[in-house]
């Protein structure tokens, strides 16, 4: 069959990557400015405390200093948050966690701030710290914030939970626990701010949603949104990180106070502690099942660790809840989740989003079962898997891309036979595993969700996108490019995407949940549409003929007769008219009545899903109890391919990160401090990562998708840790329900 | 504290600056040279080879150099790898194999290849895991970049 399309599917060249390579890309660290000053911040070196005073007297009379900024002096609101304002941009009479930000220090120097921030004198009052999510949901814990320490909890029942477990034959009951995980996008969180004339403001940020940005700098300064212009920099990475504001509101703060232009960049120990991570969880999970392996039932409770502040917490609880039950059919259900505020780091969104927690839970479970049982893995889920036109416990009804799940086991069952085939390495024990997992996209029912996009027809031919969402690093420029190029017939060459600014772009929202490419794609599949018949429009009065008599193809514009005509032609002459041809459209996410649930909590359910299964090969240490992944292998449903290169990409880096999740990455709390570096963090290596490895792509289109495109953002990394368990298990009959699997937890010394 | 000047060769240029001692080689290209495509992922200790530069043939975490080691030495970054307007065959190898995702370490994964091929014009796939392993990448799983250093040890890159 011959591929009909032009430029989607194919492996193309990123136009940002030659300045990527050149070192010309500015990231928003790099951007020069005349006349720039220096902003640190002044953090808690408590995880709970009272503040009884700040004296700040000493700090002011270093030479260089220019102003040094406390809660009092920020002019508007004092506080936000991206669901629920509840986190101070400097803390007020009490700090709720160890590098929350108290004091921002202007200077002229590095040098200067850095001194005035040791004779900064903050005087506190420790308080009792809780950190586990458990203990602090009780009533006798210290309660964090007015409205005590438990934000959000869900109770989503399906079905007859006691019929359920009365069907079952065999019952297991498990506690799985997750680690706290740094993003780890290699660009620290970093903002600059310009203060400009008539009380206006410029602010670059790193950042998956500049809008956000606007409108927090603007309630923060109390200036109107217009006055706030926020500029995208070069983003060196997100992974949902940089959901949250990332210093802009300080940045934007230091450069009111100076009318002056403020950079801030935070270090990795800051970013460690300061900036949000994937949140740890405590899952208690109950499954049921029939001695011929059908599920009947399960019941589970959940703790998530949300620190200090909410961040996005109680979505991520949303997420983690509905997808429990993973890409399986189980009739009986109850799961009941808490979203708890402790003394850690704030946890907030990180690529995945509550699913490679759940899916952990689920994943081990369902191996655990087999094996109870003594069913085969593969054959176990294929007892069980969702079915197209069958519900999820929230009632979502899954469309025919849930096609994709059984070719995924198929997939699965070949890959693992090879796998299992190969030579074990001398001393040690090898084994295989599996995991399925089902990753929603799109921000969850009753969110808006809105997303437009413009395309202008430059006088020169070239067709250039105001994308009204950033590209984080991923490749979302190249992917919406190869989309635009098809839809106009044109080269990718003459399609050009532009960086996102709030001042003339359209609003986008924001760049996360799998779902950038899908959204835009369609937005800007529409707007091609709109910008062709504008183009035949004016082209029928210029040749002064109807407009319908005109044909658009490829860059042409094709007369009754048969004669072509270039489209730049038509672009000049209009140009001389001082007429740009524009067009906009807004593709707001689909959450059809029929096929969307009611009566659940705000942002849930997801209505859409990815599908992808993950095999891992291992070999274990028998005595030293290291794990080495040889082989892995991904298999993903993407509904359709539109950069090859991109998404093999987000797969193989999405294995990598988690990979991490399943071998080396916690950030431990030890001797009452945050591990906040590199050093004992453990991001994977080129070396830490198996050199066997293979990824399949599957292409089941989804019908509301661009060109059939769906969301791969996500789900790369999330069956990746449970596969990595259960290859452990199947190597050496060890089950580690904790993650990260470290030699420790293999030979069975803790937990 | 006093200032001290040291002269060097910067992407084969003479170069001297003038600097507290204790500022690093990071520093000064980013904050007096403009020189900013090396950078700094883990707060300047050494852990992410985000800084990467070539000094004396040998690929250097610029955060862990202090300004007075560099007299007299030859420094190449990124800006300079370009020859005569052309590119490097590493960093159209890297844009080739799609091995660029948010760029932040590419400079310096470059920088590290280019010593590997230096050193050894044929690695194979271990030698160059061993070799890239200093430079920490969050997007890309490493298997594209691994891919670049391949395609630019064997040719055949579109010109």
């Amino acid at each position: 069959m011959t591929d009909r399309f032009l430029t989607v599917g194919k492996s193309l060249h990123r136009k940002d990557a030659w300045d990527k390579t050149t070192g010309k890309a500015l990231y928003t660290a790099d951007i020069p400015i005349e006349n720039l000053r220096v902003g640190m911040i002044v953090r808690s070196p408590h995880h709970y405390a009272r503040i009884l005073d700040i004296d700040k007297k000493q700090s002011l009379e270093i030479p260089g200093v220019l102003a040094v900024l406390m809660s009092d002096d920020i002019p508007g609101d004092k506080v936000f948050g991206p669901l629920i304002p509840d986190q101070p941009s400097l803390a007020r009479d009490v700090v709720r966690h160890l590098g929350e930000p108290v004091v921002l220090i202007i200077a002229e120097t590095k040098r200067a701030a850095q001194e005035a921030a040791n004779q900064i004198q903050v005087s506190y009052e420790p308080l009792g710290a809780v950190f586990d999510p458990v203990q602090a949901a009780r009533e006798d814990a210290p309660q964090l914030h007015q409205d005590g320490n438990v934000i959000t909890a869900l109770n989503i029942k399906d079905g007859d939970i006691e019929k359920g477990f009365q069907d079952a034959d065999h019952i297991l009951d498990d506690t799985y626990t997750l680690p706290r995980i740094h993003p780890g996008y290699m660009e620290p969180e970093t903002s600059l701010a310009v203060w400009g004339e008539d009380q206006t403001i410029t602010v670059w940020v790193s950042s998956q949603h500049p809008f956000t940005d606007q409108r927090f700098i603007a309630a923060a300064l109390d200036l109107p949104v217009e006055n706030v212009r926020v500029k995208s920099g070069v983003i060196g990475g997100a992974f949902g990180g940089k959901e949250d504001s990332s210093l802009s509101i300080l940045a934007a703060l230091g450069a009111w106070a100076i009318k002056g232009a403020v950079r801030l960049v935070n270090t990795r120990r800051e970013s460690f502690i300061a900036h949000p991570k994937r949140h740890p969880a405590q899952i208690h999970y109950k499954l049921g099942a029939m001695s011929d392996g059908t599920f009947t039932a399960l019941k589970a409770e959940v703790h998530m660790d949300t620190g200090a502040y909410a961040s996005y917490g109680p979505a991520v609880a949303a997420i983690l809840t509905e997808t429990l039950a993973g890409a399986y059919r189980i009739p009986n259900v109850q799961v009941e989740s808490f979203v708890v505020y402790t003394n850690s780091p704030l946890s907030g969104a990180m690529r995945g989003f509550g699913s490679p927690q759940s899916h952990f839970a689920v994943e081990s479970m369902v191996d655990s079962m087999a094996e109870e049982i003594g069913m085969d893995p593969v054959q176990i889920r294929r007892a069980n898997i969702l079915k197209v036109g069958e519900k999820m416990f929230t009632g979502v009804t899954l469309n025919e891309t849930a096609n994709a799940l059984p070719i995924c086991l198929d997939k699965a069952q070949e890959i693992m036979d090879r796998f299992r085939a190969v030579e074990v390495s001398p001393g040690k024990k090898a084994g295989v595993g599996m995991a399925l997992a089902a990753q929603s996209m799109g921000l969850g029912a009753n969110v808006p969700d809105d997303s437009t996009h413009r395309l202008e027809w430059a006088p020169d031919g070239k067709v250039l996108i105001h994308l009204g969402a950033p590209d984080l690093g991923q490749g979302l420029a190249m992917a919406v490019e190869q989309i635009t190029a098809e839809a106009l017939g044109l080269p990718y060459s003459q399609v050009e995407s532009l960086p996102l600014d709030t001042l003339d772009r359209p609003n986008g929202n924001v760049t996360c949940a799998s779902r950038m490419t899908y959204m835009a794609g369609n937005a800007l599949i529409d707007a091609s549409e709109k910008l062709i018949q504008d183009l035949l429009a004016h082209a029928g009065e210029i040749l002064e003929v109807p407009a319908k008599m005109l044909v658009y193809k490829e860059g042409q514009i094709i007369k009754e007769d048969g004669k072509k005509l270039p489209v730049v032609e038509f672009l000049g002459r209009l140009a001389e008219k001082s007429i740009t041809l524009t067009s906009e459209s807004t593709f707001s996410f689909p959450y059809p009545e029929e096929t969307t649930p009611q009566g659940l909590p705000i942002g849930m359910p997801h209505v859409l899903y990815c599908f992808g299964a993950q095999v891992a090969r291992v070999e274990v240490d028998p005595d030293l109890g290291t794990v080495e992944v040889t082989h892995f292998a991904a298999i993903h449903d993407v509904g359709k391919v539109i950069s090859q290169s991109g998404v093999e990409g987000q797969i193989e880096g999405g294995v990598a990160t988690g990979l991490g999740y399943a071998l080396y990455e916690t950030m431990l709390r030890k001797d009452d401090q945050w591990v906040d570096s590199f050093t004992e963090y453990l991001l994977p290596t080129s070396k830490d990562l198996p050199t066997h490895y293979e990824s399949i792509i599957l292409e089941i289109p989804e019908a509301s998708g661009p060109y059939g495109a769906k969301g791969i953002g996500e789900i790369p990394l999330v069956p990746t840790a449970p596969a990595v368990a259960n290859a452990v298990k199947n190597a050496v009959g060890v089950r580690v329900k904790k993650l990260p699997i470290t030699p420790e937890r293999v030979l069975g010394f803790i937990d | 504290m006093k200032t001290i000047t040291v002269s060097f060769l910067l992407n084969g240029k003479k170069t001297s600056v003038t600097s507290l001692p204790n500022r690093t080689l990071l520093d000064v290209l980013r904050e007096d040279l403009g020189l900013t495509g090396a950078k700094d992922a883990c707060g300047g200790e050494g852990e992410c080879g985000a800084c990467t530069v070539i000094m004396n043939g040998n690929p250097v975490n610029s955060c862990m150099i202090f300004i007075g080691q560099i007299e007299g030495t030859q420094i190449t970054t990124i800006e300079g790898l370009m020859e005569k307007g052309e590119f490097h065959r590493l960093q159209k190898s890297f844009v080739e194999a799609g091995a660029v995702q948010c760029g932040f370490c590419t400079p310096g994964a470059i920088l590290t290849a280019k010593t590997l091929l230096d050193n050894n014009p044929h690695p194979t796939d271990h030698e160059i895991r061993e070799g890239l392993s200093g430079n920490l990448c969050r997007c890309t799983g490493y298997n594209k970049m691994i891919d670049a250093i391949h395609l630019a040890e064997q040719g055949g890159l579109d010109d």
